[in-house]
């Protein structure tokens, strides 16, 4: 074995005399240690190491591409957060636990109006006070920014206009916070009061003085910030539908409740650098907008990601308050520091849109589901922050998991004098999944058939294509349908209840990244980048941009390299704070981060493993096909006592070019159709769930209280179960506030009444239902050792689930969220009224006898089954499309074959409005086509 | 800040000496006498582990022991627990090693985001004071002032309840996740190895 050695205790030697004396320059170096802080390696664990690759893990979806590189050392065991020490001891960095030597603080002057012009802002009382270091207002910094390219529709401070109560107006940095609130009093502002608007539905109307003005595209003069139209497939089969259901929705206005308030602090350095710390979930998103409103390069800014105390989409915008402590500290030459207060928190907002939601469903006389309308009109607030996408989102991703005979949706997004709504958990999905689904529970009530076996059904196989052309890859939907249904004792629970007990089902499909990056064409630049760096000591340094915000992204990412490279995770260090040196990223939103993050970190890995592979190659004699990663060492896959340490191999590679360096990017593959909007919704795997939820109704108060959730969610691969069932019970704790408590309330004025954690009611402990989460591994294809998202779409099916228990308990079926005492007690009084009887503890439960098509149902699912395990295990390749069940040869594009099975760009104004108030948007036309104003 | 209606906050109140006994040890420090226990633990003591969620006691995340019991300290004023002893979530750990309450809720994905945790560990272990077998609905009961937006309260629950189990000699101690602290002195923090040459 040239250069090598077999490895024996005591083996070093040499370069002692005859007499004893050692001898300078010959000895041989002792062999290093194996690195870590354990004294000895653990053997190979075969528990974690996959079937396909000699394991005992078991893969009934299959083998995966990433199997090799298993080591079994921490992917799919429950592992706590790398960080998880210092949010246990107090020492965890949130934004307002950043203290610079010598800052002062900033407070923001907000506007009292709803909707007002600003004639004048006279500061100079305030600037006279002592203690008063800076005050910035809109003329500070004019450029607008915005998360969207095409939407760049804020200030960092009002210019011109003030678009809802509680919009920034001025800022003052102050010796202390007493002295700063009395400086905002003293600033003058002259307002000219104009004509506001609170309800989504008149902003469709003509107005003399729009919210935002969008030049040739401006819908109009109306409010209208965004309408979207699509239409696939053939509709002429609803017009013979066997069941119909239709449901106008009205959901209330959600907001994220993260527990710690925004906070921000900017320092530009002695070199003029801003030094920017800021809890974002996307820095980047920041880094960039900073530097456009700043007009500073984006190399003289260093954005660093404090902790973050819960985000749920809520601070992934940039925001203004971070320009305006920019913009102060830069005037007044010492840091400063905001810190929001929890109203101003929700002044901020970028909650969940108000919505107005109608969904038609048509089933034909086979049980398929023929026919989805959906029409949303989402109510925007006053800015557009993620608006454009959500205005999409609320259409496309309805359009799995069920296989479609057609889809039409319209919908339109809305500036009203609010403040903005924006990106939250489940962004866009969350109420038109709802309406779906309580849609469904219906059409199966109307068939006399279980909603469940109605579902199992409609379902659209793995490796497929939905209506709209999204590629389904992995499909865990059938198992997490299966699972709840058994683990729930469904059969002998739906419909047998007494009056007040209920069981429902819901369902949840989302995506698991988006397939296109925001800023740049994703054919030239990676979604992510990890570096990798391993220097003498052993340490592995990974730089990623991800953003950490409790989901444990941070540990997702030192689990994958710590697994690669079978190191224990205290030898991973995951650097991840900083812009200046984390790679470009996207952050963390659209569920991405595991995949996109994981892959990145994956294949950089792959490259350091690589490196020591050949390293021990060269010292071992055996060619790296024959060798195996295990803890700390590198060892001869036929005889395991042959190997060498990870240090020495790390040594070896180390020669003549010091530190081991990679890097490793994720890109998506290309992806989706030509139709205009074809790009929102697109990603490279999705995510399935399935749920169950138990209530009980009060008949006489309706009081709701959910019981008992069994919640099934398809992650792919639980790369760490422990944060997985974290993350499912989580969400099903934000899904219940909103489908139990949880609203925005805006009052006749338009005023937010409700701007407080005592108002805005969160479900306590109290509220909690024992929650039993169920994993499904469908192994992706594409993802991270299999993996996908676990973090938005569990939140998805908990409000179907818990609509349709209601119903099953009382028999009255819900069309606005979220269902406090008075709606559902309303609703029960109708019913009574409508039966006749004289006391609430008269009325029947609904009762359920199978009609003649469950037994078809049930057949086909079953012959559905054995399908989709095929295609799962990719034992059947041949491609499908959405539409094969209905009747068409997925080989030939099923254009094609039918006429007008495909998207429809050309609206017709008359039949769209139809669809509900989001389709009027279209009455409209556009300035451009106007010969308007430009 | 919305609105016309505000009261002024100038001139401050004069500034007095506070003093308590902070996290075993005593501490004085000069602060406006109409300060409320948080501002005082976080701007003056630097005890930035105590957090500030709403200002409103809705939230939990700011509570501290005080003698013993939660209190939630924005809703406390600092010159009402003067000379008090004080334990913030920076004083649960003992020397170098985590309290069984932090090791638990570590393991057990008590904490996600972790900036409700303090509060929670806070409340946790004034109970864990009082019984080391609570039942589950003493549990919820004493963590129902705390909000927690990211764990859904059931690992939080299991974490106490693992913890108690711990306090009760039931179980083995968990495996920190990572190796918790440079710990030089694994068999505990008393007697310090100082280098040769040096007296104490």
């Amino acid at each position: 074995m040239s250069g090598g050695y077999r490895q024996q205790p005591g083996g070093a030697g040499g370069g002692i005399r005859k007499d004893g004396k050692r001898v300078a320059g010959k000895l041989r170096f002792t062999p290093p240690g194996a690195g870590g802080s354990r004294p000895v390696s653990s053997p190979r664990d075969l528990d974690g190491i996959p079937e396909s690759v000699g394991g005992n893990e078991p893969q009934p979806a299959g083998h995966h591409v990433h199997d090799r590189l298993r080591t079994g050392t921490t992917v799919g065991r429950s592992t706590a957060l790398v960080d998880a020490n210092a949010k246990v001891t107090g020492q965890a960095w949130y934004g307002d636990d950043v203290r610079l030597p010598n800052e002062v603080i900033g407070r923001i002057l907000r506007s009292p109006h709803h909707y007002a012009r600003i004639r004048s802002i006279d500061t100079s009382a305030a600037e006279a006070m002592p203690g008063v270091l800076a005050i910035a207002t809109g003329s500070d910094a004019p450029k607008t920014f915005g998360v969207l390219p095409v939407t760049k529709d804020e200030h960092a401070m009002a210019v011109e206009k003030v678009r809802h109560v509680g919009d920034l107006v001025a800022c003052v940095a102050a010796v202390d916070e007493a002295t700063a609130m009395e400086a905002l009093g003293a600033i003058v502002v002259d307002y000219e009061e104009l004509e506001p608007e609170f309800d989504p539905r008149k902003g469709l109307e003509d107005v003399d003085e729009p919210i935002h003005w969008r030049g040739k595209y401006h819908v109009g003069r109306t409010n209208v910030q965004k309408r979207v139209h699509q239409a696939f497939g053939d509709r002429s089969k609803i017009e013979h539908a066997a069941a119909t259901s239709r449901r106008a929705w009205r959901f209330e206005g959600v907001h994220h409740g993260f527990t710690e308030p925004h906070a921000v602090v900017a320092h530009w350095d002695a070199n003029g650098r801003l030094q920017l710390y800021t809890p974002q979930q996307v820095p980047h998103y920041t880094h960039r907008a900073l530097a456009t409103v700043l007009n500073v390069p984006m190399h003289q800014i260093n954005v660093v990601r404090t902790f973050v105390g819960g985000g749920f989409g809520g601070k992934s915008d940039p925001f203004p308050h971070e320009m305006c402590a920019a913009i102060l500290a830069r005037k007044c030459g010492r840091p400063v520091r905001i810190t929001f207060d929890r109203e101003e928190v929700y002044w901020i907002n970028r909650g969940r849109h108000p919505s107005y939601i109608e969904v038609k469903l048509d089933a034909d006389e086979d049980g398929r589901v023929a026919g989805l309308d959906v029409d949303a009109l989402i109510d925007g607030g006053a800015f557009a922050s993620f608006g454009h996408v959500t205005s999409y989102y609320n259409g496309v991703l309805a359009t799995a998991p069920y296989e479609l005979g057609s889809f039409h949706y319209t919908g339109a997004r809305v500036w009203t004098n609010k403040p903005a709504s924006g990106a939250m958990r489940g962004h866009g999905a969350v109420n038109t999944r709802c309406a779906v689904e309580v849609g469904l529970d219906d059409i199966a009530e109307q068939l006399a058939v279980d909603p469940i076996d109605l579902r199992l059904a409609n379902l659209l196989p793995p490796h497929s294509r939905t209506i709209s052309g999204f590629r389904i890859t992995s499909n865990g939907m059938r198992e997490a349908l299966r699972r709840v249904k058994e683990g729930s004792g469904w059969d002998e629970k739906f419909r047998k209840m007494p009056l007040g007990k209920g069981i429902g089902i819901g369902c949840g499909f989302f995506i698991s990244g988006s397939g296109l990056p925001i800023h740049w064409d994703p054919n030239r630049f990676p979604h992510a980048t990890v570096h990798i760096q391993v220097d003498m000591d052993g340490g592995v340094t990974v730089h990623t941009g991800a953003a950490d915000i409790g989901q444990g992204s941070t540990t997702a990412v030192a689990q994958v390299v710590s697994e690669v490279l079978a190191l224990p995770l205290d030898m991973i260090h995951v650097r991840s704070h900083e812009s200046d040196t984390s790679p470009v990223d996207l952050g963390s939103y659209s569920s991405r981060v595991t995949f996109m993050n994981c892959n990145a970190a994956i294949r950089a890995a792959m490259e350091i493993r690589d490196e020591l592979l050949n390293a021990a190659w060269d010292m071992l004699g055996y060619h790296p096909t024959t060798l195996v990663m295990v803890d700390r060492r590198i060892v001869y896959k036929h005889d395991p006592s042959i190997g060498v340490s990870y240090l020495q191999a790390l040594h070896k590679a180390q020669e003549d070019k010091g530190a081991l360096i990679a890097r490793g990017a994720y890109r998506s593959p290309p992806m989706g159709g030509v139709h205009k909007g074809a790009a929102a919704g697109l990603a490279p795997a999705y995510s399935f769930s399935a749920y169950v939820a138990e209530v009980d109704v009060d008949v006489e108060t309706g009081l709701v209280k959910c019981t008992r959730v069994w919640a099934a969610h398809d992650c792919g691969k639980a790369l760490n179960p422990l944060a997985v069932e974290g993350q499912i019970i989580g969400s099903c704790h934000m899904g219940l506030g909103q489908v139990l408590s949880e609203q925005m309330v805006y009052g006749r004025t338009g005023h937010l009444q409700n701007a407080n954690l005592l108002q805005y009611q969160i479900p306590s402990v109290h509220e909690m239902p024992h929650v039993t989460p169920i994993i499904v591994e469908s192994s992706d294809p594409e993802g991270p050792f299999g993996a996908k998202e676990a973090g938005e779409g569990p939140l998805l099916p908990i409000l179907p689930a818990v609509c349709n228990a209601v119903y099953d308990a009382v028999g009255v079926r819900p069309s606005s969220l979220p269902l406090t005492p008075d709606v559902v007690w309303a609703d029960i009084q109708k019913r009574i009224k409508k039966e006749g009887v004289e006391d609430p503890l008269e009325l029947e439960s609904p009762r359920l006898t199978h009609g003649p098509l469950q037994e078809k149902l049930a057949a086909r699912a079953e012959e559905h089954h054995s399908r989709d395990r095929a295609r799962q295990r990719t034992e059947d390749t041949s491609p499908y499309v959405n539409g094969v069940l209905f009747g068409f040869d997925p080989t030939r594009p099923i254009d094609e074959q039918l006429e007008g099975w495909a998207a429809i760009d050309d609206p017709d104004p008359e039949s769209m409005a139809e669809m509900g108030y989001a389709g009027r948007a279209w009455l409209k036309q556009e300035q451009r086509q106007m010969g308007g104003d430009v | 800040m919305v609105g016309e209606a505000r009261v002024p906050m100038l001139p401050q109140a004069p500034k007095t000496i506070w003093q308590a006994k902070v996290n075993h040890r005593s501490v004085e420090v000069l602060a406006p006498s109409n300060a409320v226990l948080l501002d005082v633990l976080r701007d003056n003591v630097g005890q930035l582990g105590v957090k500030r969620g709403c200002d409103l006691g809705t939230c939990g995340c700011c509570a501290v022991l005080v003698d013993g019991q939660p209190r939630l300290s924005c809703m406390t004023l600092a010159g009402d627990v003067e000379g008090c002893a004080i334990t913030t979530v920076e004083g649960l750990a003992e020397g170098h090693h985590l309290a069984p309450i932090q090791t638990c809720f570590a393991m057990h994905g008590g904490s996600q985001c972790g900036f409700c945790t303090p509060g929670f560990l806070i409340s946790a272990q004034a109970l864990l004071y009082q019984t080391s077998s609570p039942t589950e609905a003493e549990v919820n009961e004493a963590i129902e002032g705390n909000l927690c937006r990211c764990t859904g309260y059931q690992p939080i629950v299991e974490s106490i309840m693992a913890a108690a189990a711990l306090l009760r000699g039931e179980g083995e101690a968990p495996v920190p996740p990572t190796n918790p602290h440079a710990d030089p002195h694994p068999s505990g923090p008393e007697e310090p190895q100082l280098p040769p040459g040096h007296a104490r």
